[in-house]
């Protein structure tokens, strides 16, 4: 049944089209700035030079991607148990990967990759965070056939002879996802989450082109006068009022669309007790989780999500001393109560309970009112009062902001809290979005408490656990009792053996 | 109330069933790490930092003096910045003074302890079987001082690792083998 792979052997012929589309984008990339300006800058002759040129770059880059794709072979060396894959034009280039060393064997399927009918197969080694080899088209039996082979190896290295029929069995079974996303859960999720990150995006937007406008104007383009008075008294209410609608609709649409774009399909298989996601719709992104690594998991809800029972998970995982892929997590958007249940489970074993409460003092609710509130206030006033008083008009803009300020920092007080059990920390913040970050004591790598020196008669101070992917704080809660905990949890991390990763 | 712990949590792949026992601890009889005595840091290392006050507050003075020699708009005001400077000067002495008087370390049986902070009190403690690895560092005023800085790593990144400043060289150079030893027992 088992193909044979030890003879060098090309991609699926049809390969040369996903060659194609990648060269396109790995030099598109590089020309877009040029293609921009040359559409803007040129006069006609010029232009015409241009789409003259395209179907010659088009033509160049055709026999570029025929020529990788020639040259791009695989094949398994049986005798020396290595699996070898050579490609490049000019520069050849050889990578050859000793089986043993084999982690993890993912077959994915882009937007492009589906259309075509192949497959792409990614080799990933224990060395570094990134997938070692790629192959991008294969046809799904021979994809298969090739992750048994390579998979197969491992087993035998690792625990003598494995029947193979019996892990080829299995795999077939692991095959079919564990949990899947599904379109109407990505809708709920576009809908009901990421305002903040949308309206930030969308008012970027609208000040470059105001500031577009305005250059246009001042190159006497639009008529300076009939633009301001286009904007006039009554007609600025009603245009204000139907500028807000349209902006709400703009940001659910613009979220629905990015939330399906970037997690499209979403899949998470089971694999020998770690995770496997994949997800995304043009590029198919896939990740591997693995239960021993995972630091931090953050949960996280709003009241409009409470609603349509979904929640976003994040999880943190320990890499190997890259910095900046330990701030990146992984993220489940849309999954329901029970999924979410069956993820924490695998992932700690049990589903985290809530345990002992501790409450933040109400100065941190009194400091935080300050620092967003009071602090602007005085400022704003000070500059309205001292020099431009035309600022004084804007004051109902400030009644808004206090408000709305203030309605966040109660809420994200009376959210804030710290519940601790044997096993677990969790700690939960958010004004809107309520997020739970549970970490287990033995996961701590350092544990840093901290008092100002006027909290000292309050028993008031805070805690600060750090992990290997990232820090949990708690600010102003009872710092008796907190340094107890912390008494404890470093008496559990000194008396355990250190398996944090 | 505080919770009785019925358990220890330990990692389950380090289970071993035949030497295992679940005792009860009581909490109030834990250890506690606000009780521990802390070590100032060497007398020289103040030596030190008046040094890096002393040339910072030189470039200060420099710039100003030139300010005045140059901008002339700037004379009527020169007792103003004089003393402005002056009061700076002496504020940032005073802090620095406080800083140095707050900083503490401790090295217990199984962790080390590191306080500072002006205003609030920080006070980090590392596992030694969190330790990934431990660097000794020596400036070259500070070598001249006989003085040496232990830096000590986690994984937990740059947040959670302690630099003790202000130690002398020997003793620097024992806690570093002490700590070395410490982790080569944990592995």
């Amino acid at each position: 049944m088992k193909a044979d792979f030890s003879q060098p052997q090309r991609q699926s012929s049809i390969g040369v089209l996903i060659m194609f589309f990648d060269t396109i984008q790995e030099y598109g990339r590089a020309l877009l700035p040029l293609i921009v300006i040359g559409i803007l800058k040129f006069d006609n002759t010029n232009r015409l030079y241009i789409f003259l040129s395209i179907p010659v770059i088009f033509v160049i880059i055709g026999i570029i991607a025929y020529l990788k794709y020639l040259h791009f072979t695989f094949f398994l060396d049986n005798q020396n148990g290595e699996f070898v894959v050579t490609e490049g034009v000019f520069n050849k280039t050889r990578t050859t990967i000793q089986l043993h060393k084999i982690q993890q064997v993912n077959i994915r399927q882009s937007l492009l990759q589906r259309i075509i009918g192949v497959h792409a197969l990614d080799v990933d080694t224990a060395g570094t965070n990134d997938k070692e080899v790629s192959i991008k088209a294969v046809s799904h039996e021979l994809a298969l056939n090739l992750k048994s082979v390579l998979l197969d190896n491992i087993r035998i290295t690792e625990n003598g002879k494995v029947a193979s029929e019996s892990f080829d069995s299995r795999n077939a079974i692991s095959e079919q996802p564990f949990i899947s996303i599904s379109f109407l859960s990505l809708l709920k999720v576009g809908i009901t989450s990421n305002y903040i990150r949308s309206l930030g995006l969308l008012l970027a937007f609208f000040v470059t082109t105001y500031d577009y406008a305005i250059r246009l104007s001042n190159h006497g383009i639009i008529d300076e006068d009939q633009f301001i008075n286009y904007f006039d008294k009554g007609f600025v209410m009603r245009f204000v009022g139907i500028l807000i609608v349209l902006l709400l609709v703009v940001i659910l649409i613009i979220n629905i669309f990015r939330t399906i774009i970037k997690f499209f399909n979403y899949q998470i298989t089971k694999q020998s007790g770690s995770l496997l996601l994949s997800f995304g719709l043009f590029a198919t992104k896939s990740t591997i989780i693995k239960p021993e690594k995972v630091q931090v998991v953050s949960v996280t809800q709003n009241y409009f999500q409470k609603k349509f029972d979904i929640l976003e998970l994040k999880i943190k995982q320990a890499t190997n001393g890259e910095k900046e892929a330990r701030k990146q997590a992984i993220e489940i958007p849309g999954c329901d109560k029970n999924e979410h249940i069956a993820i924490l489970k695998l992932l700690f074993g049990e589903m985290p309970e809530k345990g002992f409460m501790i409450k933040p003092n109400f100065r941190k609710l009194g400091f935080a009112v300050f620092l967003t509130i009071v602090l602007p206030l005085v400022l704003f006033y000070s500059v309205a009062l001292n020099g431009s008083p035309n600022l004084l008009e804007y004051q109902y803009g400030v009644a808004v902001y206090v408000v709305f300020m203030g309605i966040i920092q109660y809420f994200s007080f009376r959210n804030n809290r710290l519940f601790i059990n044997d096993r677990f920390i969790i700690k939960q913040s958010g004004a809107w979005d309520i997020s739970n970050e549970i970490i287990e004591p033995h996961r701590i790598q350092a544990i840093t408490t901290s008092q100002l020196f006027w909290h000292k008669s309050l028993n008031i101070g805070s805690i600060t656990l750090h992990t290997a992917g990232g820090n949990v704080g708690f600010q102003l809660g009872n710092f008796e009792k907190i340094r107890n905990y912390a008494n404890l949890w470093l008496y559990e991390m000194e008396t355990s053996n250190s398996n944090w990763m | 109330m505080d919770s009785v712990i019925s358990k220890i949590a330990y990692p389950k792949s380090d289970f071993q069933m035949e030497n295992f026992t679940n005792e009860t601890i009581d909490t109030t009889q834990l250890p506690r790490f606000e009780e521990v005595l802390f070590t100032p840091l060497h007398p020289n290392y103040w030596k030190l930092t008046l040094i890096h006050l002393f040339v910072l507050f030189l470039i200060l003075a420099t710039a100003l003096g030139f300010g005045l020699i140059f901008n002339a708009e700037l004379i009527p005001y020169k007792w103003n910045l004089v003393i402005a400077a002056a009061v700076l000067m002496l504020l940032v002495l005073m802090f620095s003074r406080i800083a140095f008087r707050k900083k503490g370390f401790a090295f217990r049986n199984h962790d080390v302890l590191f306080r500072s902070g002006i205003i609030a009190t920080n006070t980090i403690v590392i596992p030694y079987n969190r330790v990934q690895h431990v660097a000794l560092h020596e400036g070259f005023i500070s070598r001249i001082l006989g003085l040496a800085k232990i830096e000590i790593f986690t994984a937990g990144g740059s947040s959670s690792d302690i630099e003790i400043p202000g130690i002398e060289k020997i003793q620097a150079e024992n806690i570093k083998q002490l700590l070395m030893g410490k982790i080569q027992k944990q592995l």
